[in-house]
């Protein structure tokens, strides 16, 4: 490995943090990296789940807002697991924490109560 | 280390330079008079041979999104239940109405992103590595085109140093990035410059305090 380079990398990472504002709104823990990975590699999608179980423990400990979209994300991967009253307590924490979910959130609520429909979503 | 202290300029020099310019502003006038508070992004349309390169993209964008203040919707869900809906094919997805798109999911905005580049080429000394993609907001209530961006984004990795010990560092770091292009710095790069760049880039969201009052910029 080249020692310039690895002198260089974090003065850029500097520079490039001065260009726009950095500030984090939310607390994403991996939930890029492991979205990425199950992209990768579909079996890691227990590793997704895990990630974004962490994200919404997390932003909880912190009395913190839980992202946009993950605790929706969370449930729809137990709705795939076939644990559907987990997935609609889910998609509920998603509506009541985001209003703007709830046409969809509503939708999925029906499809994870409706036993005979959830086979047509995996 | 005044070789350091060179390359370390010369980059500097280009970076800033990156931030300075001051592309043409986009009309935001339809943009404001919506107001949009959530976004779907819909799967990916891609135009590169790397036919995994639309999800890996997918990955990057909700963050950003959401940090500039919108609600996102859940991007892998989206996917999945579009999917189960018989509309896995993104260019049909693209194709289709956004004001049906909209009802579906109850959403303000669609988010159009199309891969117009995803790919290493090698020329021995040095490889490039490339992202070029075009993003387009669209209404959901309307179909207007509420913001565009393009972004094109090119790494090109340098082993400094002269001589013949140069050159050959140059040919194993071309040839390590040609092996496993690393495309995720650049499609965050990309993300970063299309969302976050006064007067071009995405007005603030309604989680955002300059929600509505960022109008001198944008």
């Amino acid at each position: 490995m080249n020692v310039r380079v690895l002198l260089i990398a974090p003065l850029l990472v500097g520079l490039l943090a001065g260009c726009v504002t950095n500030h984090q709104r939310y607390g994403w823990g991996t939930y890029d990296p492991s979205l990425y990975a199950y992209y990768k590699d579909p079996t890691k999608e227990a590793e997704l789940a895990e990630a974004l179980a962490a994200v919404i423990s997390t932003a909880d400990a912190h009395h913190a807002v839980v992202p946009p979209g993950i605790y929706a994300e969370y449930g729809y991967l137990r709705l795939q697991e076939g644990k559907n009253l987990a997935a609609v307590e889910l998609f509920k924490q998603e509506e009541a924490h985001w209003p703007e979910s709830k046409v969809f959130m509503d939708r999925m609520i029906k499809v994870a109560s409706t036993p005979a429909a959830t086979s047509t979503t995996k | 280390m005044n070789q350091i202290a060179k390359t370390f300029l010369f980059v500097s020099v280009l970076l800033l330079a990156a931030c300075a310019s001051a592309p043409k502003r986009y009309d935001y006038a339809h943009f404001r008079t919506e107001a949009p508070h959530s976004i779907l992004v819909v799967p990916v349309t891609n135009k590169s041979v790397d036919v995994n390169a639309p999800d890996y993209f997918l990955a990057t964008i909700a963050t950003p999104l959401a940090e500039r203040g919108y609600y996102v919707f859940p991007v892998n869900m989206v996917k999945s239940v579009l999917s189960d809906d018989g509309l896995s094919d993104a260019n049909l997805v693209h194709a289709g109405d956004p004001h049906r798109l909209g009802e579906l999911f109850g959403a303000d905005a669609i988010m159009y992103i199309s891969i117009e580049r995803w790919d290493a080429r090698y020329a021995v000394l040095s490889t490039a590595v490339t992202v070029e993609l075009t993003y387009t907001l669209k209404s959901a209530h309307t179909g207007r085109e509420l913001w565009s961006n393009q972004q094109h984004v090119v790494y090109q990795p340098q082993a400094n140093g002269g001589g013949i010990a140069g050159l050959l560092a140059n040919a194993i770091v071309a040839a390590m990035a040609k092996a496993a292009p690393n495309y995720m710095p650049l499609a965050h790069q990309a993300n970063n410059g299309a969302i976050n760049v006064k007067g071009t880039g995405l007005p603030a969201g309604p989680y955002d305090g300059l929600f509505g009052k960022d109008t001198s910029d944008y």
